[in-house]
């Protein structure tokens, strides 16, 4: 029940501050105006730092992913053992390749002008390589002076020809 | 127009007798090569002979008259002369110069060995 005498009254209409309510603050904007007198306490706002964390607790799920592993063993083993059985194989490939010594004197000497020439190319201008024509290394290496003679005889006389 | 193979293979025979160990290609340079009508192979003849910088070979564009340094052709001889002076090892060289200077029968011949040797002593 309300004090309605005149003093108290007075004094409430005079020292406002000592009546008034306290009022909890927090991070919710309408905590101040309060629903219907109820001071909303709990922070009603979420939180943008709050992450889901999913929980892996079920047993049903647990069991579930036991038995999918568990019929992976046999088929690892076989696969482990096809890849030791390849190794094994490669293995005694090399081995036999080791021991083979290349003896036979044609096919060396084969391989041998096979490199000199893939070297003699590979030192040769591409200019040279494509063109028909007569290369300076060739004439460097005549032995046959008559044949140079006859060569340098000719080209030149076709040159005078046309000039 | 002269056939660009025809001049490829004249440059390819000619470059590759001057590089030849044989001494008979210095003969077939100088008998083919330095008595052609045409002014291009008698240079290429010429360079070809001074490059291979021996005693047989340089003789023949210094001490003969209407060959290398005494050819008829301005650009003949200005190609030879800048052969000569282009060579790393001029002492061969020197020498021919020396000997037609001193002992050449032509005065013409002379004179350009003289000038020659003038210059490769400058450069």
């Amino acid at each position: 029940m309300a004090n309605l005498s005149i003093p108290s009254i007075r004094e409430r209409l005079f020292n406002t501050s000592r009546h008034e309510q306290s009022t909890q603050r927090n991070s919710n904007p309408f905590a101040a105006s309060t629903f219907k007198g109820n001071v909303l306490t709990a922070d009603v706002f979420e939180s943008s730092t709050k992450q889901s964390q999913p929980a892996f607790t079920g047993k049903l799920k647990a069991s579930a992913l036991v038995g999918s592993i568990s019929g992976i063993g046999e088929k690892f083993q076989n696969i482990i053992n096809s890849v030791v059985g390849f190794g094994i194989r490669i293995k005694e490939g090399w081995n036999r390749l080791k021991n083979i010594e290349i003896s036979f004197d044609p096919m060396k000497n084969k391989m041998v002008s096979a490199y000199n020439s893939a070297k003699e190319i590979m030192t040769t201008p591409i200019s040279e390589v494509f063109s028909s024509g007569i290369s300076a290394k060739q004439v460097a290496k005549m032995e046959d002076m008559a044949e140079a003679r006859t060569l340098l005889q000719d080209n030149v006389a076709l040159w005078e020809s046309v000039a | 127009m002269t056939d660009r193979k025809i001049v490829k293979n004249v440059t390819n025979i000619i470059e590759g007798l001057g590089q030849n160990p044989n001494s008979e290609s210095i003969t077939i340079l100088e008998d083919i090569g330095t008595n052609s009508k045409v002014d291009a192979i008698r240079e290429l003849t010429s360079r070809a002979l001074v490059k291979r910088n021996e005693h047989d070979s340089l003789k023949v564009v210094i001490t003969n008259k209407g060959k290398g340094i005494n050819d008829m052709s301005t650009v003949v001889a200005m190609s030879t002369i800048n052969e000569l002076l282009s060579l790393e090892d001029k002492t061969e060289a020197l020498n021919v110069l020396t000997d037609t200077v001193e002992m050449h029968s032509d005065e013409e011949v002379r004179d350009n060995a003289r000038s020659v040797k003038a210059l490769m002593a400058l450069s």
